[in-house]
């Protein structure tokens, strides 16, 4: 019997610490916290989209044969935080992961005629990726789906194409986010078949994953900021003559979201590149890192917004704010149970090796 | 960023080799033996183990140590983890302090043998009276020219009835004085007037209260100034609490401190799949097929690898309280047979889902509660020292 050691090395590159840094002072330029309230109901913003565009950001992780800059997931996901961190709206994460299975679709052969490529790859046309088709068939709630005029979905073991000419209605929602239902039957709807067979499942499920990880990071991101408000605000905030920051009743919550963020930000990353690198390897760390990002980050704002007292739930308290779009982000993809569903495929794979194992024994 | 698979070299794999070796003469694996992150490697196989320098095998082979890299030590944290041997030596935060502290006679007749691992050191810092808030210490050491007489009363002395030194935390002066009237001493155990009563802890670990009665020791085994002794405890200490500072490479958790307590929970896991897969639901199928026991496996396994994640300092009560919540969950999920000790009429999985229940929330405890680790986190934020 030998060994396996792996490395667990979290550092970034240099061009990912730019990549980083670019992303970060963008976003806090151009989406600021009005940014995101003006755009509210719909949680689109079309100049930001604009600059997004312009400055290159949808094709970074879109790989070079299909016009891409060749980037990975890993880049994207860290591209995910920084759009969590100031909530941006616009549809970054979904329209990229959407163009990298379309990318991925099109590496096997298949023929895209019911999709304008070169507007897609510019972002003028809008795409998003329905997570709940894995496990249900007809109408579902679609991530960006109400800015999104193509969707790509998984039905009867095909890859599936969904077009609209117009905008599908939003379904409104807490956290404000472009979410709207799609169904292949609904009759403004046109649907072309891509691909089917094993092939077809195999890459949805990847791209399923890598959908589960993205969204994952820009939960972080959206944890991450409202870890900072929080922790400002018991910093600023007195009660009893002292901040409020002294009392181990706020601080150790505030450590407490603190590695929330830090456990929730290193798995996403992890899943990232080795999901990217490694893809048969612990398949079932994407859904983890969606299914841990989602419960740290509901508890972790939550938290956050407790911290202060009735400020925080007022609507005009930029932490109600975060705590709102957790929800909507966090849950569109089907929420936690779907995830735990998922991992239990790695309960099977250990009970083989326990099986082939005599290290443990029962004595019935 | 890289998390692939190390291509061990030949000489690594010699070296895993020649350790199974070493176990396998000298150790049986005692699998309802879960504690081990507790509990102290039995000494035949320490003794094997400091001849060939691996107790400390990060130190230069001249200072006890074999001079092997990170793979080498990851090579050995995962055997003892697959063999089941306790691997608590804990000297590894004594030897900065003695060599930065400690009188030219304690470096030249026992900080060797510390080195090497063949001699052990327990650590005397709590009092029935204080734990966490260690400067209100009051057992009192009163110099007596070229000796020391020392009176008092320590908990929690973990390994103190098989250790050959401990690492007392003294009053040297009025105790209003707080941290200014501290001396640290290493006290040989087998001094007159020393004694380790047992007190058994959940889970069936050890732990010790230990008596000083005019314990008369020479001035060589004091380390450092008299009344300097906060800034000699402060040293280890720092070790203990930042033991997780970011390493690069194989470092399973970034060097988190609750690395061990994430293992243990592995064999959690293991033992709920395993008793999972014993049991069989009214309709002949598995229990592994049942969807609330998927789910609350899918859970635990979810935290596993949420602790691996966390790094440095912050994996410590991640760690622990994940393990003490998954350990009750598990319970509840394997009841009631998951409850009975080993070797009873029906019971699975070496009794360990039973016996982790109970170890479990020490690891909340021992080595620093949560709290302290909160407070220490909260430091590292900005935020001010608590109210």
């Amino acid at each position: 019997m030998t060994l396996v050691l792996r490395r667990n090395d979290y550092t970034l590159t240099d061009e990912q610490d730019q990549l980083v840094d670019m992303l970060r002072s963008l976003f806090s330029e151009q989406s600021a916290i009005e940014v995101v309230r003006a755009a509210e109901p719909l949680g689109f913003d079309q100049n930001l989209w604009a600059t997004v565009q312009n400055n290159g950001l949808l094709t970074i992780s879109v790989p070079e044969s299909a016009g891409g800059d060749g980037g990975g997931l890993v880049e994207l996901a860290l591209a995910g935080i920084e759009v969590g961190r100031t909530a941006a709206p616009v549809p970054l994460i979904d329209h990229v992961v959407t163009m990298r299975l379309l990318a991925a679709l099109k590496g096997a052969g298949v023929a895209l005629d019911a999709l304008d490529w070169d507007a897609a790859l510019s972002g003028d046309l809008i795409v998003s990726m329905a997570p709940i088709s894995t496990w249900e068939l007809g109408a579902q709630l679609v991530p960006s789906g109400a800015v999104a005029k193509a969707v790509v979905a998984f039905k009867d073991g095909s890859i599936i194409l969904m077009t609209r000419e117009t905008n599908a209605p939003q379904a409104q929602n807490e956290g404000c986010a472009p979410v709207a239902w799609w169904s292949p039957s609904d009759a403004d709807v046109r649907t072309a078949t891509l691909l089917d067979g094993d092939l077809a499942a195999g890459i949805w499920e990847l791209a399923h994953r890598e959908w589960r990880i993205a969204t994952a990071a820009s939960i972080v991101g959206l944890m991450a900021i409202s870890s900072e408000i929080a922790r400002s605000y018991a910093l600023d905030r007195k009660a009893f003559g002292v901040t409020i920051a002294k009392f181990q009743a706020i601080s150790h919550q505030l450590a407490d979201i603190h590695m929330d963020v830090v456990t929730a930000r290193n798995m996403t990353i992890k899943a990232a590149w080795l999901t990217e690198n490694e893809p048969a390897f612990r398949p079932e760390l994407a859904a983890m890192s969606m299914a841990h990002a989602t419960r740290a980050a509901l508890r972790s704002t939550a938290k956050a917004v407790h911290i202060h007292g009735g400020m925080g739930i007022t609507n005009e308290a930029d932490i109600s704010l975060f705590y709102r779009k957790v929800s909507s982000w966090a849950l569109v993809g089907g929420g936690i149970r779907r995830d735990l569903d998922d991992i239990g495929n790695a309960i099977d794979r250990r009970a083989q090796e326990l099986a082939a194992s005599a290290l443990i024994s029962s004595n019935r | 960023m890289d998390f692939s698979q190390v291509e061990l070299t030949s000489d690594q794999l010699v070296f895993e080799k020649e350790i199974r070796e070493l176990i396998s003469e000298n150790w049986t694996p005692n699998l309802s033996h879960i504690a081990v992150d507790h509990d102290r490697m039995p000494k035949p196989v320490r003794m094997e183990m400091a001849k060939r320098g691996w107790i400390h095998p990060d130190l230069a082979p001249d200072a006890g140590g074999a001079g092997l890299g990170e793979i080498e030590l990851e090579v050995i944290t995962n055997l003892f983890d697959e063999y089941y041997i306790p691997a608590n030596v804990s000297s590894s935060l004594l030897i900065p302090t003695l060599e930065k502290f400690g009188s030219q006679w304690l470096k030249e007749n026992v900080l060797p043998g510390i080195r090497t691992g063949e001699l052990t050191t327990c650590l005397g810092y709590s009092e029935p009276d204080n734990g966490s808030d260690m400067a209100a210490a009051t057992t009192r050491a009163v110099q007596d020219g070229d000796t020391w007489v020392i009176n008092g009363q320590k908990m929690w002395t973990t390994w103190g009835n098989e250790s050959d030194y401990v690492f007392l935390l003294t009053r040297t002066g009025a105790v209003e004085e707080k941290h200014r009237t501290l001396t640290m001493f290493l006290v040989p155990m087998n001094t007159p007037g020393v004694d380790a009563t047992p007190v058994w802890i959940l889970g069936g670990g050890r732990t010790n209260v230990t008596f000083y009665s005019d314990v008369t020791i020479s001035d060589n085994y004091r380390i450092g100034p008299v009344n300097d002794g906060w800034s000699v405890m402060s040293e280890p200490l720092a070790t203990e609490h930042g033991a997780g500072v970011v390493t690069e490479g194989v470092a399973p958790v970034n060097g988190s401190m609750g690395a061990g307590f994430s293992r243990v929970l592995q064999k959690l896991v293991d033992g709920a799949i395993q008793w999972a897969a014993s049991r069989t639901m009214a309709d002949g199928r598995s229990r592994l097929e049942d969807p609330l026991v998927r789910a609350a496996l899918a859970e635990a396994m979810l935290d596993l690898e949420m602790c691996w994640n966390a790094e440095g300092e912050l994996g410590k009560p991640m760690s622990a309280e994940a393990l003490a919540k998954q350990a009750d969950k598990l319970a509840d999920m394997a009841a009631p047979e998951g409850l009975l000790d080993f070797g009873v009429d029906g019971s699975i999985a070496a009794g360990i889902i039973a016996s982790e229940r109970q170890h479990a929330p020490g690891t909340a405890v021992y080595g620093g509660t949560t709290e302290i680790y909160r407070n220490n986190l909260a430091r590292r934020l900005g935020l001010p020292r608590p109210y």
